[in-house]
């Protein structure tokens, strides 16, 4: 390949970033964020970048951070909203990233799915509908997806915050 | 330590970083920062439904204690409350 057509090749790149390229940098621009705020705040922590599911995701992991997850997460929802932000400012398109603290969305994920396999379970042996316990849209999902991989279906009812999935006996 | 926590939050989600101010008082009713931002700006430090302003308030009172309370004012005095 001569020089000229190197150039041009990178070019091209730059005007027209591949996904894999833009969610990176959502998460470095996310980390340096988040990275100063732990700075700031004299809190020690390990920032992990990565791309999961075609999204941006940030952990950060400390041993000590449990004040930034809160009750319920509440802290770390509200920390991966204004994350979300400031990579919004910085690229102007908006930012599906996910922020994990101490592995908290983690082992929820894991507590969720094996709720709803005990109720798709139940389900099953009962042939009448659960109710799952309100939950957030992410964790709604986990339901969901658990449930699409068992021959029952699943819809959602009511409304945020006690939006809640129910699964369909077959 | 909190006031330079929220003063750098804000500062990365706004257009105007250089406008934003965070001033600490305290008074009778407890510990209350003050944010300044850039009218532009200002929309956005609340978002939709209060959805920003609440993830500020609720971040920085776990960083600083139930005690502390967040107010966010435009750089020409108006408060950010619904009339």
């Amino acid at each position: 390949m001569s020089e000229t057509t190197k150039e041009t090749v990178i070019e091209q790149a730059e005007e027209k970033k591949p996904l894999l390229t833009r969610l990176e940098e959502e998460g470095e621009i996310a980390a340096d964020y988040l990275e100063a705020l732990l700075d700031i705040a004299d809190l020690d922590g390990d920032i992990d970048m990565d791309v999961e599911n075609g999204r941006a995701a940030v952990a950060i992991a400390g041993g000590n951070l449990s004040t930034l997850v809160g009750r319920n997460g509440e802290v770390l929802d509200a920390l991966q909203e204004l994350t979300r932000l400031a990579v919004q400012t910085v690229t102007d398109e908006r930012s599906r990233l996910m922020l994990d603290i101490e592995g908290y969305r983690v082992q929820r994920r894991e507590e969720i799915a094996e709720a709803a396999l005990r109720a798709i379970e139940e389900v099953k042996s009962t042939g009448t509908a659960v109710r799952m316990a309100s939950m957030n849209p992410f964790e709604r999902k986990i339901v969901h997806d658990t449930v699409a991989e068992s021959d029952l279906t699943s819809e959602s009812e009511g409304e945020e915050p006690n939006r809640r999935v129910v699964i369909l006996p077959a | 330590m909190i006031e330079e926590a929220l003063s750098h939050l804000v500062k990365g989600i706004v257009d105007n970083p250089d406008d934003v101010t965070v001033t600490d008082r305290n008074g009778r009713r407890g510990r209350t920062l003050e944010v300044r931002v850039h009218p532009e700006d200002l929309g956005r430090v609340i978002g939709r439904n209060g959805r920003t302003a609440k993830a500020l308030r609720t971040v920085i009172v776990a960083l600083g204690g139930e005690s502390v309370r967040v107010d966010l004012v435009d750089v020409d005095g108006g408060k950010s409350r619904p009339e």
